[in-house]
């Protein structure tokens, strides 16, 4: 119940719908005493042999009223609340998803998407089983339950009422009992499914092993008793899931036996007529559903209750980038990078310590060194993915943390190592960052990653759709659009990590001559080939986390170091492999 | 998965199939619908009863409490017997159907083991795991209708036959009258579908946005455009809440309260009849009582079935992909069985040409020897063939002409168990299997044998790291081994063919993924070992087969150059010249 009172603000928002929802219900309810209790009439009449015509029709009459009554009514309460739950899923799915939008990478570190994907689904979709199943069947089962029992009381007898319903409380614990029992069943059926599922995988993964290890016919032994396990805990579910009818059978009958009984004997003391013992077998029919209804609806509560703790808990963390003052507009000017300590938020290693440089403003910087240096995370700072370092990074003088974060953001433009499309367009993937930008920009750019006589190839051209369910690009075909995406963005700073390292050297070597000349754009730039830094402005190299050289690039080649020793390697290993396809 | 629309021939046929599967089974299906057909008469049985009480008792008294206490016992045993009834029905039907579904999974496995490696290399893992567990899942739902259509047909046809023999003009009546219904339901669908496609749509939608922005959310908020994503987001959430409400209606207008209407409407026109009648015949009470019961059991199965329809099309085509797997015909290379052994390990390729795809040859003219105890290396470029060479030894593939000779007999000749069993393979890529670190060595046939096991670890110097592990030879390893390291994984694996003293040992470029200290450590096992048995290895790192007694340089599917390290790096062609690009890069 406790997730009812949790749900208190949806059911205040929607009170009209749930009101109108509930008095339908308890209308249908009175409805639903009426055909019984005429069936009864009748029966009484047909006993008496007293029917008269126009008492008949008066009595059909009002079977009919009521059955359309009911029809509508019916047809009111189901729009109602279903309508009103389908409210709930779509705030609390929209909810999430503004929630996700505004998280920081460290949440993401913590919550894989596949957990996202499913609190997002399953839990709103539990949710939502209580605001419509919950209250529909505690709505439905005290008042219809309610409303039979009264009227089996007020038309029949008390005390044959009573007696009847001796039986009946049974229902309800068997539905929660053997409710709960069929539910874990079939969890268990669930996981062997599971089981077996990576079973196949395993073995269809690994069948070049098993083949060549000749262990096909002990391996397929094994799937076996994978089958045979699903097959048993399957057979249990089964086993349990068959009980419940019959032992709803044996439940009612017993009730139907007292009545038949306890009510036969009344009719022949006189004190009950036989119509009236027809009207209370009808009403006991129609009682099956309302005590079953509260069985289940203990199962559904408890669910919908840890789900929406579960979103709850994603809807209580808060983003940890610093909060910045109103109104600072985001400056132009030399960038300066003065980081004392950085270590991840679950790490207790510093990633970067003592990094200090300055890009001067128009200026084009290469990030250079050994995998594992710190030269991703150093670009994750500039774009703050993080604000917790000790240190500054400032523009024009300006601490960037001091900046609104969507006005600094819309001045920088980045490209992460991994490169991620979008499943849409092409188009809609360059114009991701500026929807608005016109045709001739799109074009001048996808000129400038050398992407546009391979999109005029395609058959939708710009119109392609890429990603999950799109053409399948290449490596280096989805990093040129990333970089276009960049580059279609108005920012006075560009931030790229290694952003053509699956582009083949002689494309990669007229992109970057591309980007060399954008005027007033400062660009860093971290990179693995060094054969085409030689063009840029400045060189940092960074070995465990910190700066170990920089300067011009021809500074650089004049001193011993990573950088001349790594570029005097790469040139040679170069020259060997023209040698070696040049053979024959 | 697209949904290929199928001809009704097809469907038959696929239909046909469903059925023949479930044969192995039938007294099971029997039993379920004996069960059904007799729990229809005794569901009509216990109204009727409770009429002839009414009827001859109640109102003809005097009522003597020993025939009410009759009568409980009659009704009290007629409960019992339908509830046993239903419980035999529900179960038997469950178990046949289960067992049919696993049946389907054992063949289907079976079927797929030997379809042929070339099966394998073009068909994602994902789908054919899919066919084994999901679409046979599908057929258990499918099998699931048959029975509530069983359940319903002999339900109608008793209560019909019943309230025929009280009423017939009654009778015909609540048939109408579910004929109403059915078109109602027909016409429902018809309104439904179009509505509930695109409810199924736009909630794919939402999840493919979702997905897309958890996975982009770096490039959206870097972009600044969380805002502009979730206006669209919530713009598709409302078209899909529309879409909803839609449903609803229909749902709440034709589904449910139709039905419901309909039965008060019969119930009506029962009492409108007998109220009648009771002026000029004489009608029981109790008749009345009997024939609502009736209608009441004519009306109930039908929404069951009514709502699981479209499974019957799902079950269908998830059967024409199960059989149409299963009608795949084996490209396995055929053998001749014949009882020869591996025994010297000699191997011996002459003017064999191969292609996956027989215009496009990927092996041409291959001959080479290799004597029982040498060691043999193949280097190239990828794509050079060197790998192919490995999946015909190894039998994955048939190659097109040429011959394979081993211990100087055609490779077809031997039986696929022998020389698999003689032949122990090393891949790239170790596969770790779900089970213990002995399991993982000595595989099935192998598991219990630990001294085996044990000789085979130290063999490869795995044993060191392995009785550091929590529980030694008997630590679980998670599904892909993700608590060893790369290494390690492979050392297993080396450890799993060596197990199996083979003969020849083909190492498909087994240290590419190691560390050199590793790499070090089992290099120096193979060459202590390498006198034992023959070996092929193709490497990646030159520097490993340095000892090799011959190297075959391959070049676009030609051996190029033949010899042994010194005479070729003397010979001062393609491979010193690979020699000299990889001395270049450590």
């Amino acid at each position: 119940m406790a997730i009812l009172k949790q749900l208190r603000w949806f059911f205040r928002q929607q009170w009209r719908q749930y009101l109108g929802g509930v008095v339908a219900l308890i209308l249908v309810a009175i409805c639903n005493v009426i055909p019984a209790r005429i069936i009864g009439n009748v029966v009484d009449a047909i006993s008496a042999h007293r029917v008269l015509f126009g008492w008949l029709m008066i009595q059909l009459g009002i079977m009919v009223g009521a059955a359309l009554i009911q029809y509508f009514l019916r047809f009111a309460w189901q729009k109602l609340l279903y309508g009103s739950s389908y409210v709930l899923e779509r705030q609390l799915r929209s909810r999430l998803f503004h929630h996700f939008m505004v998280m920081d990478p460290s949440f993401y570190q913590r919550w894989r998407t596949g957990d996202l994907m499913a609190h997002a689904t399953n839990d709103v979709e539990a949710v939502r089983e209580v605001a419509s199943y919950g209250i529909l069947t505690l709505a439905d089962s005290v008042i219809t339950g309610g409303s039979m029992i009264i009227a089996m009381g007020v038309f029949v007898s008390w005390r044959l009422t009573l007696l009847t319903l001796l039986p009946l409380p049974l229902l309800v614990l068997l539905s929660h009992h053997l409710g709960n029992k069929i539910h874990d069943a079939y969890g268990h059926a669930q996981q062997a499914f599971g089981e077996l599922n990576n079973k196949t995988q395993e073995s269809i993964s690994g069948i070049k092993v098993v083949q060549s290890l000749g262990e096909e016919q002990a391996d397929l032994a094994d799937f076996h008793r994978y089958v045979q396990h699903a097959l048993h805990t399957n057979l249990r579910a089964y086993f349990w899931d068959a009980l419940f009818s019959p032992a709803t059978t044996l439940i009612m009958g017993l009730a139907y036996i007292i009545a038949i009984g306890v009510g036969g004997w009344a009719v022949g003391q006189g004190q009950l007529s036989v119509g009236q013992l027809v009207t209370m077998i009808t009403y006991l029919g129609e009682l099956v559903w309302p005590l079953f209804a509260i069985g289940t609806l203990f199962n559904t509560l408890e669910r919908g209750r840890a789900s929406y703790d579960r979103i709850n808990t994603l809807l209580a963390e808060q983003p940890t980038w610093l909060p910045a003052p109103q109104n600072s507009a985001v400056p132009t000017g030399d960038l300066v990078v003065k980081i004392d300590h950085f270590a991840y938020p679950d790490g207790k290693v510093d990633v970067l310590h003592d990094v200090h440089f300055t890009v001067p403003k128009g200026a084009k910087v290469g990030l250079v060194g050994p995998t594992g240096s710190g030269k991703s995370t150093l670009l994750r700072l500039l774009v703050r993915d993080f604000d917790h370092y000790q240190g500054t990074i400032t523009i024009a003088g300006q601490d960037i943390r001091q900046l609104p974060l969507n006005d600094y953001r819309r001045r920088v433009a980045y490209v992460p190592q991994t490169n991620f499309l979008f499943s849409t367009t092409i188009d809609r993937n360059l114009r991701f960052g500026n929807p608005a930008a016109g045709d001739r920009r799109l074009r001048g750019v996808t000129a400038a990653v050398a992407m546009d006589n391979e999109i005029a190839a395609m058959p939708d051209r710009y119109q392609t759709t890429v990603g999950q369910d799109g053409t399948n690009l290449s490596g280096g075909q989805k990093q040129r659009l990333a970089l276009g995406r960049a580059l279609m963005k108005d920012a006075q700073l560009l931030v790229l990590d290694d952003p053509l390292s699956a582009v083949d050297a002689e494309t990669a070597e007229q992109i970057e001559q591309h980007l060399e000349q954008a005027g007033d754009q400062s660009i860093i730039m971290a990179t693995s080939r060094l054969s085409t830094v030689g063009q840029l402005d400045w060189l940092i190299v960074m070995e465990d986390g910190t700066i170990t050289e920089q300067g011009r690039p021809d500074q650089l080649l004049g001193q011993p170091g990573w950088y001349r020793d790594t570029l005097r390697e790469q040139l040679r290993r170069q020259r060997l492999e023209d040698d070696l396809n040049e053979t024959n | 998965m697209k949904q290929t629309k199928l001809t009704h021939r097809r469907q038959r046929a696929v239909l046909r199939r469903i059925f023949k599967a479930a044969r192995p089974f039938w007294w099971q299906f029997t039993l379920a619908i004996v069960m059904a057909v007799v729990l229809s008469v005794v569901n009509l049985l216990l109204p009727r009863l409770i009429q002839f009480y009414i009827d001859h008792y109640l109102r003809h008294g005097p009522i003597l409490l020993k025939w009410i206490i009759m009568f409980i016992g009659i009704y009290l045993g007629l409960t019992i017997i339908r509830a046993l009834l239903q419980f035999v029905q529900a179960y038997s039907f469950a178990v046949g159907a289960e067992r049919t579904l696993e049946s389907l999974r054992d063949r289907l496995i079976r079927h797929i083991y030997f379809l042929g490696m070339k099966f394998f290399d073009n068909t994602p893992v994902g789908e054919i795991v899919s066919r084994v567990t999901n679409d046979t899942k599908t057929l258990y739902n499918f099998w699931n209708l048959i029975l509530n259509l069983v359940v319903a047909v002999t339900g109608l046809v008793a209560a019909f036959v019943a309230m025929y023999l009280v009423s017939p003009l009654l009778a015909w009546l609540t048939l109408g009258l579910l004929a109403v219904i059915i078109l109602l339901v027909r016409w429902y669908q018809k309104l439904s579908v179009p509505v509930y496609q695109r409810v199924r749509a736009s909630l794919s939608n939402l999840n493919t946005r979702l997905n897309d922005a958890l996975g982009g959310i770096e490039i959206i908020q870097q972009f600044g455009q969380q805002h502009r994503l979730a206006t669209d987001f919530d713009r598709e959430n409302n078209r899909y809440f529309g879409y909803r409400n839609r449903l609803i209606n229909f749902d709440s207008f034709l589904l449910y309260p139709i039905v419901s209407l309909m039965f008060i409407l019969a119930e009506t026109a029962t009492l409108g009849y007998f109220g009648w009648h009771s002026e000029r015949t004489m009608v029981a009470a109790g008749v009345v009582y009997a024939f609502i019961a009736y209608q009441q059991n004519f009306f109930n199965p039908l929404t069951s079935v009514m709502e699981n329809l479209a499974t019957f099309q799902e079950g269908i085509v998830a059967g024409d992909r199960i059989f149409t797997l299963l009608d795949r015909p084996s490209t396995q290379p055929a053998q001749g069985n014949e009882p020869l052994q591996v025994t010297a390990g000699k191997i011996e390729f002459r003017h064999v040409t191969f292609g996956y795809d027989p215009d496009k040859p990927v092996l041409k003219d291959i001959s080479f020897t290799v004597e029982p105890g040498q060691m043999v290396a193949l280097v190239g470029h990828t794509g050079s063939g060197k790998s192919s060479i490995i999946n015909l030894l190894m039998r994955f593939y048939e190659f097109q002409s040429g011959q394979i000779l081993v211990d100087g007999k055609d490779i077809r000749r031997y039986s696929l168990r022998e020389l698999r069993h003689r032949l122990g393979l090393v891949v790239q890529e170790p596969i770790i299997f779900y089970g213990t670190v002995a399991h993982n060595i000595g595989m099935f046939t192998d598991e219990n044998n630990r001294a085996n096991i044990k000789q085979a670890a130290r063999l490869v110097n795995a044993d060191h790291f392995i009785e550091q592990l929590p529980r030694q030879y008997d630590t679980l390893l998670s599904e892909g081994g993700g608590n060893l390291s790369t290494g390690q994984r492979q050392l297993i694996a080396f450890a799993r063919v060596m197990a199996r003293h083979p003969r020849v040992l083909i190492l498909d470029e087994a240290t590419a993924s190691i560390d050199s200290h590793t790499e070090k450590m089992i290099t120096a096992s193979i060459n202590e070992m390498s006198s034992q048995q023959t070996t092929i290895a193709i490497a990646h790192r030159l520097a490993t087969i340095r000892d090799a007694d011959q190297i075959l340089v391959l070049r676009d599917g030609r051996i190029v150059e033949r010899g042994n390290h010194e005479s070729l790096m003397a010979k001062d062609g393609y491979y010193a010249k690979m020699v000299r690009l990889q001395e270049n890069e450590n």
